[in-house]
């Protein structure tokens, strides 16, 4: 399946051709490297489906990068995005937002020290992981939904795709606790050992008014470095709120349209007259989800061994080596206990949405396509179907210019966000670090 | 009665001259180095004879036993009043996704690795040969790799531990590199694997330079090391029918193996191996200048070898089972005398027997049920004694009754295999059987039941 990438790259070098302002910011050697870097992973499978399938890989040392000024993405509005809003007690500085990616980028934060928050939400990948459908976790374990991206997060009033949280300062604790996700064993924990880490002396106290890391500072610290990822000022957003009437093609423009109009996306990915977040921030059941529960597998499962190369495979087979039974998911009900909150999931915003495949709360859905679809055909019918979902009888041109459409709005900062993050530090256990899994009889 | 080479340690330094000195010359003489383990590193000390001990390292379960990893140790030597029966067992703290071992080039020590914590565990196996002791934890791999993670394979060079990687800290994925190690286990070197962006000197030879790991091998005498390529943490470390399911992750393995300036530790040619090459064997005799892999998703046996111009080359040469049923290759091992070789295939739980006496045309002789699943496999130099073990990744094993965890012994008559016993892992405990070792009072020059060096044996 074509994969949306390679469409971005050819716009994006439409977009150096007809910029020179571009060019003169991507002229150099190190430039285009960064520029090949941070648009989706280095590991790079487009055509892998056939037996022509030709590498173009980056390696892992390529990702070098730049601090960026970070907090401007939170005290200036980016066209298209409105004002960042903040908890009065929780107004972002640079020593806050430093102080974040430092720790989002720390892979000791864990009970095993593997794994950090970009480990899942990774930036090159959209913030979120386009190599796999839902998330790993620790030792392996798995998670039963897709990694959203975190990019505009500040913009959304619930978070996770049940909606279960509604502050990033204390979002962040889920995961770090989470027994499939970072699996530290208490707060506690997790506190001293930031504590005992040198990179964090003196940080929190600068950073909090002489406090050091509490629960509080460490969800905080977090906060405000996700806070300050905003990405817009896309295509889409020069063409509509930047009256520039070329930064959008007449396939992109109808794509727009029937994005407003016919195909109704728009009645819940919000295009507003000054700003657009494309999410109304509610939950909605579009099938999918029901269908995952409900619905009745094939008994064979189509699997790729290699470029070009697939076989059907008994789900017998399959099932002899799955690890733990296939997890239910009844999205927001998980929450509420409402039983007409079955299978609702968070809108998600199509922000970037060309850089965060693969789609849906399962990611599912490979392609934009796919997607499209889906919707297309009106969901999936349940008893608790969202009265938006219906069939909307597109052509193919008219899936085309929607798809055309929504690879409009790759945001203009999204390398300088990647760039940034490259530029983080990821915290690794050193010699400096306690040695807190092993005695020091065990030690040099 | 064992038989005995001289005790061979070479301090590190002496050793690197050695490699540098095998390598100028373009020659090897395998007559002095040698391994009793078929397979295993020509620059490591050899047991002839009868080995002693089987060292296991196995992963511990959740909710079984002590629910960590361990090591091992199975007494082997049917003279032995305890011969098939677990001696010692080694608990090492957390579940580390214990995987591959390796010994040290004097065979004093013995590096096992974590591919989930990224931790190496260096046991003292020659003090106490029964008694294996925890010398020292190498915790910092990552970070002082600059970012490699899932340290897999451990292959003894003079004086060093080539260690092969599976991923990266920055997103999890299959691009990778093996870093250099001493015998003590201090860091040398990082050696990342090829790239399109930067092919570090190496041919691209086909369509792929995918930069993914796996296993290290070395022909010495060829001034050869190759490299395979697996997969990242993200998928090794996945639950397999979930993973299997997942179209995204299953485009995340690996397609290439690496030939590489062995003494220069330069990449030189990349070759398409498609669909997951895992364990290289190399040929043991002077003349047999190659080596074999499987693939693991295409279940293809695959000859890497030398041609009559001087030039590598790879070449598929046989099917493994029936490929559409995906049979999993994983362990091989070929015989001392490069006639045979053993493929374990981890879905039917089979051991089979090809002739590889023509290595451009491998044909099947045998085939045996091991059980319900079977991963590793490790024969003896005479070829008369396998051992196997279950364990492929702790999220990859078969679930209920099909997740069999044990260590076997068949002895091998030249026709068929014949049972000599099983200890049962899960019985006991234990966890999950991976990866076998052998160990042997003689290479210490000591008496068995022992820890006293007998001086007498040191001249011989």
């Amino acid at each position: 399946m074509q994969h949306p990438m390679p469409i971005l790259r050819i716009l994006g070098l439409v977009f150096l051709l007809i910029n020179p302002v571009a060019l003169t910011v991507f002229a150099s050697t190190d430039d285009a490297t960064l520029e090949s870097a941070v648009f989706g992973s280095g590991d790079r499978k487009q055509g892998y489906d056939t037996d022509q399938y030709v590498t173009n890989s980056l390696s892992i040392t390529a990702r070098k990068g730049a601090k960026a000024d970070l907090l401007k993405y939170i005290n200036e509005p980016i066209l298209g995005l409105p004002a960042v809003s903040q908890p009065v007690d929780n107004i972002a500085t640079v020593e806050k937002v430093e102080l974040g990616r430092l720790l989002f980028f720390d892979r000791r934060l864990s009970l095993n020290d593997t794994f950090s928050c970009a480990i899942c939400h990774i930036p090159e990948q959209g913030f979120t992981s386009n190599e796999i459908k839902t998330a790993v976790g620790i030792e392996g374990r798995s998670v039963k939904r897709n990694s959203p991206t975190i990019y505009n997060i500040a913009h959304y009033d619930i978070l996770f795709q049940d909606g279960r949280e509604d502050s990033l300062e204390q979002q962040a604790w889920s995961p770090l606790l989470a027994h499939n996700e970072m699996a530290n064993p208490s707060i506690g924990y997790v506190i001293n050992k930031i504590k005992a880490i040198k990179e964090y002396q003196g940080l929190f106290e600068q950073a909090f008014d002489g406090k050091g890391p509490t629960m509080e500072t460490v969800g905080k610290a977090l906060a405000v470095y996700q806070r300050a990822l905003n990405s817009a000022n896309s295509s889409f957003d020069q063409w509509k709120y930047g009256d520039d009437e070329n930064a959008l093609s007449q396939d992109e423009i109808a794509g727009y349209q029937l994005f407003a109009g016919k195909a109704a996306c728009a009645s819940c990915h919000l295009i507003g007259a000054d700003y657009a977040l494309f999410t109304d921030n509610q939950l909605h059941n579009t099938g999918h989800g029901y269908a995952t529960s409900m619905g009745i597998k094939p008994p064979k499962t189509r699997v790729q061994l290699a470029p070009g190369v697939f076989v059907d495979v008994d789900n017998e087979i399959i099932n002899s080596v799955r690890q733990q039974p296939k997890q239910n998911d009844v999205g927001r009900y998980e929450v509420t206990q409402n039983p007409y909150d079955r299978w609702k999931y968070r809108t998600p915003s199509l922000r970037n949405i060309a850089l965060t495949a693969p789609y849906m709360h399962d990611g599912a859905f490979s392609t934009l396509r796919e997607v499209v679809d889906f919707y297309n055909r009106g969901g999936i019918e349940n008893e608790l179907l969202s009265p938006l979902i219906r069939p909307l009888d597109l052509t193919e041109q008219e899936i085309e210019q929607l798809i055309a459409f929504m690879q409009t709005l790759t945001g203009s900062n999204v390398k300088t966000l990647v760039a940034d993050a490259f530029a983080a530090p990821i915290g690794d256990i050193s010699k400096e670090d306690p040695n807190w899994a092993h005695d020091t009889q065990y030690s040099d | 009665m064992k038989k005995t080479l001289p005790f061979t340690w070479l301090r590190s330094t002496t050793a690197s001259m050695l490699v540098a000195v095998v390598a100028l010359a373009g020659s090897f003489h395998s007559n002095t180095l040698q391994a009793d383990e078929t397979c295993m590193s020509p620059y490591m000390a050899k047991i002839v004879g009868q080995e002693d001990y089987v060292y296991v390292w196995t992963l511990g379960v959740e909710g079984m036993g002590d629910e960590q990893d361990k090591l091992v140790t199975v007494s082997v030597n049917p003279d032995a009043k305890d011969y098939g029966e677990v001696v010692h067992t080694l608990s090492v703290g957390g579940r580390n996704e214990a995987h591959h071992s390796g010994l040290t080039d004097d065979r004093r020590f013995l590096f096992a690795g974590g591919l989930d914590s990224n931790k190496i565990f260096i046991f003292d196996i020659h003090s106490n040969p029964r008694e294996p002791k925890l010398h020292k934890v190498v915790t910092d791999f990552v970070e002082k790799t600059g970012g490699m993670v899932g340290p897999h394979t451990f292959y003894a060079l003079p004086g060093r531990i080539m260690v092969s990687a599976l991923s990266n800290n920055a997103d999890h994925g299959g691009r990778t590199g093996m870093a250099e190690y001493t015998s003590e286990g201090e860091f040398v070197a990082s050696h990342w694997f090829p790239t399109d962006d930067n092919l570090r000197g190496a041919e691209k030879s086909g369509n792929i330079a995918d930069g993914y790991g796996y296993d290290v091998r070395a022909l010495p005498r060829r001034n050869v090391m190759l490299t395979s390529s697996f997969t990242g943490w993200s998928n090794y470390m996945m639950d397999f029918g979930q993973m299997l399911s997942d179209a995204e992750a299953m485009k995340r393995f690996g397609n290439t193996m690496i030939v590489w300036d062995l003494h220069t530790r330069k990449p030189k040619k990349v070759f398409d191996v498609p669909g997951a090459p895992l364990e290289i064997r190399c040929a043991w005799s002077a003349h047999n200048n190659y080596c074999f892999t499987t693939t693991a998703l295409t279940s293809q046996m695959w000859l890497i070898y030398e041609d009559e111009a001087g030039e590598w080359q790879a070449e598929a040469v046989a099917d493994i089972g029936d490929p559409s049923k995906v049979p999993l290759p994983v362990d091989i091992s070929i015989t001392a005398d490069d006639t045979g070789m053993w493929v374990q295939t981890f879905m039917d739980g089979k051991t089979r027997y090809f002739d590889i006496t023509d290595p451009h045309n491998p044909v099947q002789k045998y085939e045996h049920v091991i059980g319900s699943q079977v991963n590793m496999i490790s024969q003896s130099w005479d070829g008369k004694r396998a051992y196997f073990t279950t364990s492929l990744l702790g999220n990859w094993d078969k679930t209920g009754k099909d997740d069999e965890q044990w260590f076997k012994l068949y002895h091998w008559n030249g026709n068929q295999l014949e049972h000599q016993f099983t200890i049962d892992f899960y019985e006991l405990k234990l966890g999950r059987a991976h990866q076998m070792r052998f160990g042997a009072y003689s290479l210490y020059s000591q008496a068995p039941n022992s820890s006293d060096t007998v001086v007498s044996q040191l001249d011989k």
